[in-house]
């Protein structure tokens, strides 16, 4: 009895010290270890921002379209569906943020329509452009301009899912119009496409079922995906996130199932050209090289 | 060459430093930020025994090593909840010669796994099933349900494996679930003892006893009728609106507001049809995530990917598109162990602790601003 007594508080008694002497150690590896892997992080950052610079300078596409063409011409495929996850810090100048981010989707507009690209989602969380659709349709009409010859500008359609659809100022009929120009549609998502879209649709189904109009086990994967489809978009070929880690950030996640999702780490150009063409050519499984 | 290394790795005092090593840098992670929630997709199997000359089963049993190797240092570091991706639905649509080997894998690996009972004791892991049950074979359910069985008592840390699953049918149940639920009419039992339309004629009564008295004799005759409330009081409801309105009416002018504004909420709720329905209003994107089958379960902070392919290919759809940090490993499945796991996790651990705790743009400032 005595001897079960005083073996049995023993080891508790032992075993604190020793563990408090290993946590410490731990702790001190982990400061070590973290410390080593800051540097090596930094030093990281700077060799991709490097090569980043290398590849912005060796690929530019000087406002020119055949320029763009010529960057993608031996890539094997292109994605007919491009998505974009860009950012909008709603902490920022409101005035410059915004202004930003509309060169960016200009940009990235002309981008595709060189390329060849049919749709370009651009999601960005807060749905700011949503509520500048004109200024967003102006803005792009505008870069297209830059880029494309008078005449030959793809026409363009903006579309913005669960919002008001808003018509353009309808475009001058072209004197060329027996040659179609490529058509480039824009559709700008935010958060309320993704998640709140499926809660939407769930309320829906809830109240058709509450009146006795629709059984539950009609309720198919089908079914969501068809109104999923009709309501915001379809699936995208190509995700690209402009950000420095690979994060959706809520990107409509029905529709992102078998996209290919791209991000260039520690990327800090931001919505780049580089970055916009190296995802490109790994979609299309090819190897992007300095020089030619 | 290649026997010989293994013959030095795999002698005692190597094997023994190796052992030492990897406790250390485990115990060490596990000074900083842990993902609490860790998906993975086994990408890699095949290729893997393609490319070294072996037989596919071969390359799905050394997969299963390396499931092995990497759930012991996940459940080690501290994460609480892994998740892997074992069979996709779409593979259900093969010839039928390769779903039955499929699943005489899935029965094998699944009993193998359950053979490995001390590790999911010491961690204390319980086993999960996601997916459509009603796809497998009966003897693999069986093999299943052993499994779970075993491990119900554990509550420290999770499994889920996924098989049969898809993410868009995961989802598809949850909004079905929802509807369902939501169908269901709501018993009118949830009234609290306390009727309104007796707290509106106690007021009344308390108004009419500083006003006029004809008016008041006049309403205690209601009340024996009202008092047995339910059905006879939504059928009087109006009758006692217009009664009080025209009663306060004739009291004063003050009085009057307040009782109108304190009796017409009587007369919208009596007069409800009799099967009501939870509001679909009330359905939130919390709701559905209550009724994925991950629910309860903390958000998914890291996604791995083995094999290089750079897509979800329909796993966890819902609960990785917020803020999960998503990773694509070049390595096949074989190769993935604590080596190739340790970058990951030092990865996460330095965003958590640098960018992501003072908000996102923190390091956007730092000197590396190009273009």
């Amino acid at each position: 009895m005595s001897q079960r007594n005083g073996s049995k508080p023993k080891p508790p008694r032992r075993k604190p010290v020793r563990k408090f002497i290993r946590e410490r150690i731990y702790l001190c590896l982990f400061l070590i270890v973290h410390a080593v892997f800051a540097v090596y992080m930094r030093v990281r950052r700077v060799v991709r921002a490097l090569k980043d610079r290398m590849f912005a300078l060796t690929y530019y596409h000087h406002h020119t379209p055949e320029l763009i063409r010529r960057d993608v011409a031996k890539l094997s495929k292109i994605p007919r569906h491009l998505s974009v996850v860009v950012s909008y810090d709603p902490r920022g100048n409101g005035g410059v943020e915004l202004e930003r981010l509309l060169n960016h989707v200009g940009e990235l507009s002309a981008w595709c329509a060189s390329a060849g690209i049919e749709t370009l989602s651009v999601y960005e969380r807060t749905g700011i452009l949503k509520t500048h659709i004109p200024t967003t349709h102006a803005h792009i009409t505008s870069t297209l301009h830059t880029y494309f010859p008078p005449h030959t500008t793809p026409a363009l359609s903006l579309r913005c899912p669960n919002h008001p659809s808003f018509s353009p100022p309808s475009t001058p009929p072209s004197p060329f119009s027996q040659t179609p120009n490529p058509r480039l549609t824009v559709i700008l998502l935010s958060a309320e496409d993704g998640r709140d879209t499926i809660v939407d649709l769930t309320k829906t189904l809830t109240e058709m079922s509450q009146r006795g109009k629709l059984a539950p086990s009609d309720i198919s994967t089908d079914l969501v995906d068809a109104e999923i489809t009709e309501s915001v978009m379809g699936e995208p070929d190509l995700v690209v996130c402009f950000g420095e880690r690979m994060k959706l950030d809520g990107f409509p996640p029905w529709q992102i199932r078998l996209s290919e999702i791209f991000c260039s780490p520690d990327n800090s150009s931001g919505v780049g050209y580089q970055v916009f063409l190296r995802a490109l050519h790994k979609f299309g499984k090819a190897q992007m090289r300095f020089g030619t | 060459m290649t026997s010989v290394k293994k013959w030095i790795a795999q002698s005692p005092p190597v094997e023994w430093v190796t052992q030492q090593a990897r406790e250390l840098l485990m115990g060490t992670l596990r000074q900083g930020p842990i993902p609490q929630h860790v998906a993975f997709v086994m990408d890699g199997n095949r290729r893997f025994a393609r490319g070294n000359n072996m037989e596919t089963i071969e390359g799905h049993n050394l997969g299963f090593e390396a499931l092995v190797t990497t759930l012991e240092v996940c459940y080690k570091v501290g994460v609480r909840v892994v998740s892997v991706y074992a069979f996709s639905i779409e593979n259900f649509k093969r010839s039928k010669y390769e779903v039955d080997a499929l699943m005489d894998m899935a029965k094998v690996k699944i009993g193998q796994l359950a053979q490995y009972g001390e590790l999911m004791q010491m961690y204390g892991v319980r086993f999960q099933f996601l997916g459509r049950r009603e796809m497998l074979r009966p003897d693999v359910l069986e093999v299943i349900d052993r499994a779970i069985e075993s491990t119900s008592k554990n509550g420290r840390a999770i499994l889920n494996i996924c098989a049969p699953y898809t993410s868009r049918d995961e989802i598809t149940t949850a909004i079905r679930d929802t509807v369902i639920d939501y169908s269901k009419p709501v018993p009118p039992s949830f009234k609290r003892p306390f009727s309104e339309n007796r707290i509106a004629r106690n007021i009344r009564a308390q108004q009419l006893a500083s006003g006029s008295d004809g008016p008041a004799e006049n309403d205690s005759q209601f009340q024996p009728d009202g008092a047995p409330q339910t059905e006879a009081g939504a059928s009087q409801a109006p009758d006692n609106t217009t009664n009080g309105r025209s009663d306060a009416d004739s009291a004063s002018v003050t009085s009057a507001s307040h009782t109108s504004n304190t009796l017409r909420p009587s007369t919208t709720t009596s007069t409800t049809s009799p099967t009501t329905f939870p509001d679909p209003e009330t359905i939130t994107s919390a709701t559905l995530t209550d009724y994925m089958f991950t629910a309860g379960m903390p958000p998914l902070d890291l996604f791995i990917r083995t094999s290089g392919v750079e897509r979800l290919s329909d796993f966890m759809l819902w609960q990785c598109h917020e803020n999960t940090e998503i990773v694509f490993v070049n390595s096949l499945w074989p190769e993935f162990g604590l080596a190739r796991f340790l970058p990951v996790l030092l990865e996460w651990q330095w965003d958590q602790m640098t960018g992501n705790r003072g908000g996102k743009g923190r390091w956007n400032g730092r000197g590396l601003k190009v273009a």
